[in-house]
């Protein structure tokens, strides 16, 4: 295991990028200490900021009491990621495989552009999570978040596959301009849940205030589907879904070809 | 050999290399996923003029099923690739879209996979939905009891089929008493099926016959009511023969069911007026795999 303890609150905003598991296997703790970073924008040396211990397995975890840290986890391809305490802004950007768990609150626009492996936040997430890269078409096209706590607005706007699980609430347009994927929130969710969803299913744990008018009520349905759905979040997030299949089925968004679905589970 | 007065012919059963797959048919509940099986799996008997063998292969609790709900393991056997595709798009078609509540799922992995749900998703008209769910791929259908929900693909197995033995008996119902034990014997052995009804057939063929169009045709050397024409295979005190034809997932599964069965007659033996059990096959020469019987029961 190697260990990156913060040695104290960092002046600015620090870039983790480039700072995996699968980057400082096998190297010693003076190479790992080397590894340029950036601060505020400039470079400097990784051992500038924290204290680096190593052993002999792959796991790698950071330690921290800063939400300066953005970036953990980018790019990730394979490996074990352990964040002890906040995350900033970015994790598990573009994140392809491995595990990155995050013991604490993250930032703006974690998962973003994710496609693969599994982003465990066990307190809150901020806004955009799971959303599209700056620039890009599509948000998170693969893999699994899991959230214990809540998640802000725009939670998997652009989403274009793969599964979020949040615990808490949602804030506003959850779901939005969902493209296909699946997105469970179980504590409820602000307004215009589903705004411009295409495919893909929303599903809620509580009934929002108000759907949105572009949805249609298709009443109330028995889907095996949730069977599915309920085993395999079971895995991330117990007691999340219901073991029950039911669900009352919105059909929408109308004005977006109507394929989507938000369920509000029974 | 002679096991419990039971003599066993120095012979062997001669099976065949045969393309499989093993499907779960789940539904609300167990009734309806037999349905179900019992729709895809019929008329399934032999390749010859079904296209394919299949039957149940085990009934599965709610905690075995992906979808938690109790249901049944079927396996299919056929002589090639694309004709097992072909009969398990339409018997899942026709028998397990069509009926109330089932969802399908694939039993196995494979190096290849064979379409499950991936062509039948067009009945959903353009409203059905993919769910990708832990690396595989499921369509949810709209259908008028909610949702048929398919996986979209199941594994392919390289099997055997056709592993058989000959129960010859005094008499008709002692031979079927005989068979009733074997079959639920091999119901027991996972990877294994019986594929004819209740597991026996009655019209062990011979290749061949005098009609050019038949490539096969009724076994005369084991059939009692030829004994006085016909060169017959018949001992004497034998009035009636039955088969047990077994298809399994492999060949050591093919082993273990037909250990199984013929264990079961044997226990029955000669007080059960079990005479003889025997083995159909060509002479080695159109099997990749024999079953000697000797050998299985030693």
């Amino acid at each position: 295991m190697t260990t990156l303890s913060l040695r104290a609150v960092p002046n600015g905003r620090v870039d983790m990028t480039g700072v995996l598991p699968e980057t400082l296997a096998g190297r010693r703790a003076d190479d790992i200490g080397k590894q340029i970073i950036h601060l505020a924008g400039s470079p400097l040396m990784l051992g500038d900021l924290f204290e680096v211990d190593v052993d002999e397995t792959d796991m790698l975890v950071i330690r921290t009491d800063s939400d300066r840290l953005d970036c953990l986890g980018k790019g990730m391809n394979t490996g074990s990621l352990r964040v002890e305490g906040p995350a900033g802004h970015y994790a598990a950007q573009g994140m392809r495989g491995g595990e990155l768990d995050i013991r604490g609150d993250a930032g703006d626009g974690a998962a973003n552009g994710m496609r693969g492996g599994l982003l465990r936040i066990r307190g809150d997430a901020g806004a955009w999570l799971g959303a599209a890269l700056i620039g890009d078409r599509t948000g998170m096209a693969g893999g699994v978040v899991a959230v214990e706590g809540n998640a802000g607005d725009r939670l998997g706007d652009r989403m274009r596959r793969g599964l979020i699980l949040v615990r808490g609430q949602a804030g506003d347009a959850c779901g939005a301009r969902l493209l296909a994927g699946t997105l469970v929130v179980a504590g409820g969710c602000g307004t215009q849940p589903g705004a411009g969803l295409r495919r893909g299913s929303l599903i809620l744990g509580r009934r929002p205030e108000a759907i949105p008018p572009s949805f249609n009520d298709s009443g109330r349905v028995d889907l095996s589907y949730l069977g599915l759905l309920h085993r395999h979040a079971e895995s991330f997030l117990p007691g999340l879904l219901p073991a029950s299949t039911q669900a009352h089925r919105y059909m929408g968004d109308l004005a977006f070809g109507g394929k989507g679905e938000i369920l509000v589970l029974a | 050999m002679i096991i419990n007065g039971v003599f066993i012919d120095d012979t062997y059963a001669e099976a065949f290399a045969m393309k499989a797959t093993r499907i779960v048919i789940t539904a609300d509940n167990l009734t309806w996923a037999r349905h179900a099986a019992n729709a895809a799996f019929g008329f399934a008997t032999s390749v010859i003029a079904c296209g394919c063998e299949a039957g149940i292969e085990r009934e599965l609790s709610p905690e075995e099923t992906p979808d938690g709900r109790p249901g049944v393991a079927g396996l299919l056997f056929a002589v090639s690739t694309k004709e097992l595709a072909k009969q398990l798009e339409r018997r899942v078609g026709q028998s397990v879209l069509t009926c109330p509540t089932t969802a399908v799922f694939a039993g196995c992995e494979g190096e290849e996979s064979l379409p499950l749900g991936k062509n039948l998703r067009y009945f959903g008209d353009g409203w059905q939905m993919s769910k990708l769910i832990a690396g595989r791929r499921y369509w949810r259908i709209p259908v008028m009891d909610g949702e048929f929900l398919a996986e979209e693909t199941t594994g392919l197995m390289r099997s055997v089929g056709g592993g058989n033995f000959l129960v010859l008996a005094r008499s008709r119902s002692q031979a079927l008493a005989a068979c009733e034990a074997a079959v639920d014997a091999i119901a027991r052995v996972p990877g294994a099926i019986a594929p004819f009804p209740g597991g026996v057939v009655r019209s062990g063929s011979k290749v061949g016959s005098k009609y050019k169009a038949l490539p096969a045709s009724t076994n005369d050397a084991f059939c009692p009511t030829l004994r006085g024409v016909a060169k017959t295979e018949l001992s004497p005190g034998v009035d009636a023969v039955l088969e047990i034809v077994v298809d399994a997932v492999t060949d050591a599964d093919m082993h273990v069911a037909m250990k199984a069965g013929m264990d079961a007659v044997c226990g029955i033996g000669a007080a059960g007026g079990i005479v003889r059990l025997s083995a159909g096959n060509y002479g080695g020469k159109l099997g990749q795999f024999h079953y000697r019987l000797r050998e299985i029961l030693a």
